[in-house]
């Protein structure tokens, strides 16, 4: 155990345990209405929502993972640089939309508004379903992140319980401060979170390469290094025993890249947590003039992806290409640096956590408890389950990570891009026409999630039997693609199909809550009526 | 469809619209259509043309949101003087 680092580590933890608590005080409203604790009061500005929204798609996990495909010699890996870049001018053009209906109806989930639109509680429903299944494996990858750091730090004991200990704590707190300050706490503390990552990563691609001989060294080494293991296990490769690796991506690949790239930037802000993080912002200028300062984080992204190769440059030996970069930090930093470098990754963990875990409890809050239990439920009631259940959520995360296996978490986890995805006709399309019959967009919906779930788990890897690959050959070609790409298109098409005959047949397709004037609402607009007051609660 | 007037009623700014979405579509397009920067030269200070042209990407499609967030603020402008 690396005494210096850890005390840097468990400092820094401490005090973003403080401001997390102290957050509760910060921009002080009732915390017992869910615009307030959910929502962060829908007020914040630019600055804020930056860090917050910055903090809250580029997880902890995503700087693990991504350096790590790249450390294990997939080039495919840095697809997560065009997502990034792909996702802004989407969020641009759709999330305003979503921002000026929702705060026009007290909108407070996506499923909300899908129930409001289209006058369907089945296909909110659906939607809300599809939002928690996807989001709780991803809280749990959060885990998985700061159990990497903690394993390379040499953190904890070695027997079962002793081992998990630290992991336990620092979840038990952040459910803790979630609990007390709700969405206010991830928003404070991501400034910290983010500071550290932005310090560590610049002094890393600064430092680093200067330190193994530069960035031309650690192209050409890994170039060497990765085709020399191409040719020893060029037998197992053919055999499709092992993985070949390719420093870029090889032209095979192009279309795995691009769909993987198009459907994650799809399903990045179809994710509850997305929303949540939008929808907290003050007015639509918000939203856009953060579309055009996130790709500051997409710069980050991208050189974090590239800490795998300095990895491999820096002779980086890890079983689990997730300890590469920890490793890396923990070989060639200071002591005192690599404790900030484990901080910077662990507190990269618990914002996320934080909001997905908010997110999903207002999904269930407001789409399956109020729309079909309690239909009466007050404002304060609804908080009042929103913060239980983000604790039941953050719990069975660690239930998942440490009694099931990790490798299951991640399988989920690619599963719920997948799934997702499926919510994006019914959300995003819905933003624009009510042309698509409600039973169309559920039929729609269940036959990709079906396709989805079924063609993922028949993909095989060297490693595993199942849930191997987020790629697949798309129908009759040979072609790999993204799976929630192709599971999408049947989506689109089955919805198109249905809605025309649905139509013909003159089917009920229900009275749309929202007029078209809310689409383009804003608070200062003279159009809208007084009627945003921010403690006047949802629904009212 | 319903969209045509959810648009229109009080909107003067369709044409900047337009131009915006046509300023947003390169962001969205090149950096999927992945042949164009597959390859390892030209290389830039040490870094394959597929990294330093995707970095590069970034930059660019900052720059084309900014400025479509400044053409933005100028048609929510046009937009609110039409109803005054």
């Amino acid at each position: 155990m690396n005494g210096v680092a850890v005390s840097v580590l468990i400092f820094l933890f401490l005090v973003v345990t403080v401001l997390g608590f102290a957050a509760a005080r910060w921009r002080r409203a009732d915390l017992n209405s869910l615009d307030e604790w959910g929502l962060g009061g829908r007020g914040f500005g630019s600055f804020i929502a930056w860090f917050l929204i910055g903090g809250d798609l580029y997880t902890a996990y995503t700087f693990v993972a991504v350096p790590a495909t790249m450390y294990a010699g997939s080039a495919v890996g840095f697809f997560a640089v065009p997502y990034t870049i792909v996702v802004y001018p989407l969020i641009f053009l759709f999330l305003p939309r979503l921002w000026s209906v929702s705060h026009r109806h007290g909108y407070v989930t996506p499923a909300d508004f899908v129930e409001g639109r289209y006058n369907s509680k089945t296909l909110g429903l659906a939607v809300a379903i599809t939002g928690i299944v996807a989001t709780a494996p991803y809280i749990a990858l959060q885990l998985v992140g700061i159990q990497v750091v903690l394993q390379v730090a040499g953190f904890g004991g070695s027997s079962g319980f002793v081992k998990d200990l630290p992991l336990i704590i620092a979840f038990v707190v952040l459910a803790a401060y979630t609990y007390s300050s709700g969405l206010r706490a991830p928003a404070v503390i991501a400034f910290v979170k983010d500071t550290l990552i932005y310090i560590v990563i610049i002094v890393a691609v600064i430092y680093l390469p200067h330190k193994v001989g530069g960035w031309d060294h650690v192209f050409s080494t890994v170039q060497s290094s990765f085709a020399s293991f191409n040719k020893q296990n060029a037998g197992a490769i053919a055999a499709k025993q092992a993985s070949g690796k390719a420093f870029i991506t090889p032209p095979i690949a192009q279309w795995a890249y691009m769909s993987l790239a198009l459907g994650s930037a799809l399903a990045l802000f179809m994710y509850p947590h997305s929303v949540t993080g939008v929808l907290s912002t003050k007015n639509r200028g918000v939203i856009r003039r953060n579309a055009a300062l996130l790709p500051a984080y997409s710069f980050l992204l991208g050189l974090i992806a590239l800490l795998g190769f300095i990895a491999v440059a820096a002779g980086v030996k890890v079983t689990n290409p997730q300890q590469s970069v920890p490793q890396l930090f923990e070989n060639e930093f200071p002591s005192w640096f690599a404790g900030v470098g484990y901080a910077a990754i662990a507190i990269g963990a618990l914002v996320p956590a934080a909001i997905m875990s908010i997110a999903a409890a207002n999904l269930f809050t407001r789409n399956i408890y109020r729309a079909y239990f309690r239909p009466n439920a007050t404002p304060q009631e609804q908080a009042r389950v929103s913060k239980l259940v983000s604790l039941v959520v953050k719990l069975g995360a660690l239930v998942f990570v440490l009694a099931l296996s990790k490798s299951f978490a991640i399988n989920l986890q690619l599963l719920g891009g997948v799934w997702i995805l499926q919510t994006f006709p019914a959300i995003v399309v819905g933003l624009y026409t009510r042309w698509f019959h409600r039973w169309a967009l559920l039929a729609g919906w269940a036959a990709a999630m079906v396709y989805g779930t079924w063609v993922a788990y028949d993909q095989a890897s060297p490693v595993q039997k199942h849930f191997g690959s987020p790629l697949a050959k798309f129908p009759f070609t040979d072609t790999l693609v993204y799976i929630a790409c192709t599971a999408f298109i049947i989506n689109l098409l089955v919805t198109i199909v249905l809605t025309v005959i649905l139509r013909a047949l003159h089917v009920d397709p229900g009275v749309d809550a929202t007029s078209p004037g809310d689409y383009v609402a804003d608070v200062d607009d003279p159009r809208v009526e007084p009627e945003i007051d921010p403690h006047r609660p949802a629904h009212a | 469809m319903s969209q045509e007037s959810a648009r229109s009623p009080h909107r003067r700014s369709t044409g900047l619209w337009v131009l915006i979405v046509l300023i947003l579509i390169p962001p969205v397009v090149i950096p999927l259509w992945v042949p164009l920067y597959d390859k390892t030269d030209p290389t830039l200070w040490g870094f394959p043309f597929f990294y330093w042209f995707q970095f590069l990407l970034i930059l660019c499609s900052a720059i084309l949101t900014v400025i479509a967030y400044l053409l933005s603020l100028v048609a929510d402008r046009k937009d609110r003087g039409a109803d005054r």
